[in-house]
């Protein structure tokens, strides 16, 4: 059984048709062809295809694709504005946080759900976000790291806003 | 030694692609007319295949072909020619591929594996090399006989024992005689994954033009690309092989392993370009499974500490095919000394059929098994002796003037093993235990020392090709791997170093293509820095050299008169009389258009010199490079939930020059977690039919965020002779000493031996348990 459906996703408004047995993860690399979110599991445990729907980290190896209509979806790519990146990329990139970086674009958008809707979030819920994602490289500690400098450029960023 | 590029910490060249989602990994690649395979693998650990039946399978919807083993002549393998791309009349192990469904899409070639039926008649099935030793044992491979390999080796055919290496040093054995206290221990590393987070992935086109394309997530393109050429009898220049970016390796992406299956299903559709990528639970299943060596050892020493005999015995469970894991297992035997002189020596290593997935490489390489055992024993003999275990061990450490067991001569520039364990000793021992015991926690320090040569090959070499641009800027080709370890930026800032030109005017890509970068054995054995380094600094220096040659026509003069400064070639004599590098890079072009000199542009490589072959005694220039290091372990033991929290771990590696601290920190965190990974959680577990119970990551478990200890890292810096710069190999040392330690700790913090891996809350609630009754009785 096919369907079509029709959603945003970094910013571009699309229409596709997908089977019902597809998963959002489905959709995004083999419809749309975004092959920046990553598959490193069979059953919902590595975070590296988490992606944001709705403003939420969601992962979409076990999302139905039929959960995308009407939703606003924002993956890897869809980040940076034109040459500019976004602060979390920026931050991961320099902290050490990038080996072999499969992991890398999970992360990401998990920081950037919390810290985009929560700028003074904790450390323990930073720590509860990134518990949710194995990195086999870097030992985690430049992930930390890299997400806490990531905080502090989006609190500026917001300061210089206001 | 100070630097003007070395030591600082440079982003990463692939930092901004790999964090905008732009890195292109194996399963990112889509070609025109791109097929999908699916493959089967058997109900059976060990069993003949009666027979298959593939006719409900042709049927299903986007099927394209389904193949089979069937009429399968090679083998394949660059140690022992024992593998098949496909099971033909038996299959081996869980993981094997029986057959293999070829459609338009992945999930109509899943679909139709269903309908594929097969009749195995089932064999008995062995996990444990000791049992597949037995003599009544059914063989695994009957014609092993017939093999290839390697001179080096060393097959019992009519046995499932796929090789035996045995080394003597002194006396052999004999040397216990000189001993006054003998110690003896049987220690356990058990089997794990690599489990790097992208699983492996190939895909293969075999062309109208008769040449054959492959892309693999693999760290060895050379051997694949040879390999492949044999196996279908087509000129090695005719098969050509890409890697994309690496989602990780740890050693499971090397040696060919899934990419001959690939091309044997792909050799059904020629014209069609077909992909395959594993699973998870295939990655675990399937590909190369890692350690599986038991490690008896026994250590004879002197009352007042100096160590005399060592006998080791290493069985290797080495799985269904061998070819990986021979040259694990030597390394496992004669490294098994650790760090420390004995005199003599009597160290055998068997590798020996099993039915498990074939085991191979694990970052290490034969150096965690048998060192989990050696630092186990330092610290057991030290209790035995009634000594300091630190001053044990320094009475023994290899240093200047002592021999290894490969008979190889230690010099100072080896690096300092005794300075590594001093200032480990001084972080984590310098002050007195807080305290041993409170109401929730025991407490527990340990450490262990170890060393790391790499693992190398008589045609080991790295290649480097390089050209100056118009600019001055640089492009470098390296034919290494980089699979995370972030080699790129050490070619750049290396390059920058040896060509005196900033690291942002050097540019390097991750993708190798065997058309177009220079050889490369394969980058494996933490030898890139140095011998990549080394290939780097020799092209660098061929470079500049041709740069003279043309810019002492221009200036009329001698070469050897001449200067080079990244930017100008002048006169030794007057630095005013110059011209600069932008106008000698295409040939010097003059006013009137006629150009002189060559293209500023260089090829060299760089091999481990004087590395041998192991002569009858087992001995030779095997390990040419070390590195040394010690590592250390505070830990907090639940009294209620047996669970172990380490809480800080603290690493110290001669590793010659840091080349980026930030990088090398990157290096050392990631190898700790992995070591805490197998010291504490991780073993892929069998049952008796040889089935794999625990193939994903929610069953495998690999250390998570907030499992990951607070780390102090340090480094000395003792130049290495043969490294660039005077860097020396660390990529795999991290893990080394991790399970030693925390097992060391446990002692300390609980008084109990362990003598295998993983040390998991339930065995400590057991020890406190039996402990406890202990005291009861
Ligand atoms: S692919 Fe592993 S959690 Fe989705
Ligand atoms: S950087 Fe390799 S898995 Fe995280």
């Amino acid at each position: 059984m096919t369907e079509k459906i029709s959603f945003t996703i970094n910013g571009e408004y699309r229409s596709v048709e997908i089977d019902e047995e597809m998963m959002v993860i489905d959709v995004i690399r083999d419809v749309l062809d975004l092959t920046g979110t990553k598959r490193g599991c069979d059953n919902a445990t590595c975070g590296t295809c988490v992606i944001v729907m709705n403003g939420k980290a969601v992962k979409s190896c076990n999302t139905p694709a039929s959960k995308m209509q009407g939703a606003n979806i924002l993956t890897i790519e869809g980040l940076a504005k034109g040459m500019e990146l976004h602060p979390i990329q920026k931050a991961i990139a320099e902290s050490g946080a990038v080996q072999c970086g499969f992991c890398t674009p999970g992360i990401v958008m998990e920081l950037h759900a919390l810290l985009e809707s929560k700028p003074d979030a904790s450390e323990t819920e930073l720590s509860n976000a990134l518990n949710k994602h194995l990195c086999r490289c870097t030992g985690y500690e430049p992930i930390r790291d890299g997400a806490l400098i990531a905080q502090q450029l989006i609190r500026e960023r917001m300061t210089e806003k206001a | 030694m100070a630097y003007k590029y070395l030591g600082k910490s440079y982003i990463r060249p692939d930092a901004i692609n790999k964090v905008t989602g732009k890195a292109v990994f194996l399963d990112d690649i889509r070609l025109p007319g791109m097929l999908h395979a699916a493959i089967l693998r058997p109900k059976y650990a060990h069993a003949r295949i009666l027979s298959i039946d593939t006719s409900e399978a042709e049927k299903c919807p986007g099927v394209v072909k389904v193949v089979t083993g069937k009429g399968c002549t090679y083998r394949y393998g660059d140690n022992i020619r024992d593998l098949v791309p496909m099971a033909i009349d038996k299959v081996r192990h869980i993981g094997e591929p029986v057959a293999a469904v070829i459609a338009d899409t992945p999930r109509h070639a899943y679909a139709a594996l269903d309908k594929i039926k097969v009749e195995y008649d089932p064999l008995p099935v062995y996990i444990d090399a000791r049992q597949a030793m037995s003599e009544d044992a059914v063989l695994i491979h009957e014609e092993l006989g017939e093999y290839w390999h390697l001179p080096t080796l060393n097959p019992k055919p009519g046995t499932n024992i796929a090789n035996v290496y045995h080394l003597k040093k002194g006396r052999g054995e004999e040397g216990f005689e000189e001993a006054d206290v003998i110690i003896e221990g049987e220690f356990n590393y058990p089997f794990g994954s690599c489990a790097a987070l992208e699983p492996h992935g190939s895909i293969v086109w075999f062309k109208e033009d008769r040449t054959i394309e492959i892309w693999s997530s693999s760290i060895c393109p050379f051997i694949i690309r040879d390999d492949i050429a044999h196996s279908y009898g087509v000129p090695v220049s005719d098969v050509r092989v890409h890697i994309p970016d690496i989602g990780g390796c740890f050693g499971y992406k090397s040696d060919i392993t899934v990419e001959q299956t690939i091309a044997w299903i792909a050799s059904f559709v020629p014209g069609r370009p077909v992909k395959w990528v594993a699973s998870r639970k295939e990655d675990i299943t399937s590909t190369l499974l890692a350690h599986g060596i038991r490690t008896v050892m026994k250590i004879g020493a002197k009352r007042d500490g100096k160590l005399v005999a060592l006998k080791t015995t290493v069985y290797h469970s080495g799985g269904a095919y061998s070819d990986t894991a021979v040259n694990v297992t030597i390394a496992a035997t004669h490294n098994s000394t650790g760090p420390y002189e004995f005199e003599h020596c009597d160290l055998t290593g068997y590798t020996v059929y099993t039915n498990t997935p074939p085991v191979g490489a694990f970052r290490g390489y034969g150096h965690p098994e048998p060192q989990f055992a050696t630092e186990r024993m330092m610290d057991m003999l030290a209790r035995k002796l009634n000594m300091d275990p630190f001053e044990l061990r320094r009475k023994n450490y290899l240093r200047e003037g002592s021999t290894n067991s490969l008979g190889e001569r230690m010099w100072k520039s080896n690096g300092d093993m005794q300075a590594c364990a001093e200032r480990v000793q001084q972080i984590v021992f310098g002050k007195p235990k807080e305290k041993q015991e409170d109401d929730q926690f025991y407490y527990g320090r340990g450490f262990a020392a170890l060393m790391k040569s790499p693992k190398g090959a008589p045609f080991s070499t790295k290649g480097c090709y390089m050209k100056m641009n118009i600019d001055g800027s640089v492009s470098v080709n390296m034919g290494g791997a980089e699979v995370g370890q972030g080699l790129r930026t050490v070619v750049r800032q290396i390059a920058a170093e040896a060509l005196k030109i900033p690291p942002e005017k050097v540019r390097c890509y991750n993708e190798i293509d065997t058309q177009f970068s220079p050889y490369e054995w394969q980058t494996i054995g933490s030898m890139f820095t140095m011998q990549g380094g080394r290939a780097i600094v020799r092209a660098a220096e061929k470079l500049i050299q041709g740069l003279k040659k043309t810019a002492a026509q221009v200036l009329r003069t001698d070469e050897d008169y001449l200067e080079y400064d990244g930017e100008y070639v002048y006169l030794r004599s007057d630095p005013s009389i110059r011209v600069p590098v932008t106008q000698l890079a295409r040939g010097y072009i003059t006013d009137n258009g006629i150009t002189i000199g060559d293209l500023a542009q260089s090829v060299a490589d760089a091999r481990l010199p004087r590395y041998s072959n192991p002569d009858q005694n087992g001995q030779g220039n095997l390990g040419v490079t070390y590195t040394f290091g010690a590592q250390a372990a505070e830990i907090r033991i639940e009294k209620k939930t047996g669970r172990i929290y380490v809480d800080h771990f603290a690493s110290v590696f001669d590793v010659g020059q840091v080349i980026n601290p930030i990088q090398i920190r990157g290096t050392v965190l990631g190898g700790v977690l992995m070591g805490l990974g197998a010291a504490l959680y991780e073993e892929v577990k069998f049952d008796e039919e040889g089935r794999i119970l625990n193939p994903h990551y929610f069953q495998y478990h690999i250390p998570t965020y907030k499992e990951a200890p607070q780390q102090t890292i340090e480094f000395i810096e003792t130049p290495d002779p043969i490294g660039a710069f005077g860097a020396r190999g660390i990529g795999e040392h991290p893990v080394i000493g991790v399970p030693p330690a925390i097992l060391n700790a446990i002692y300390d913090a609980i008084g109990v031996d362990f003598y295998e891996i993983p040390v998991t809350p339930e065995k400590i609630k057991q020890a406190l348990e039996a402990r406890t009754e202990k005291e009861y009785a």
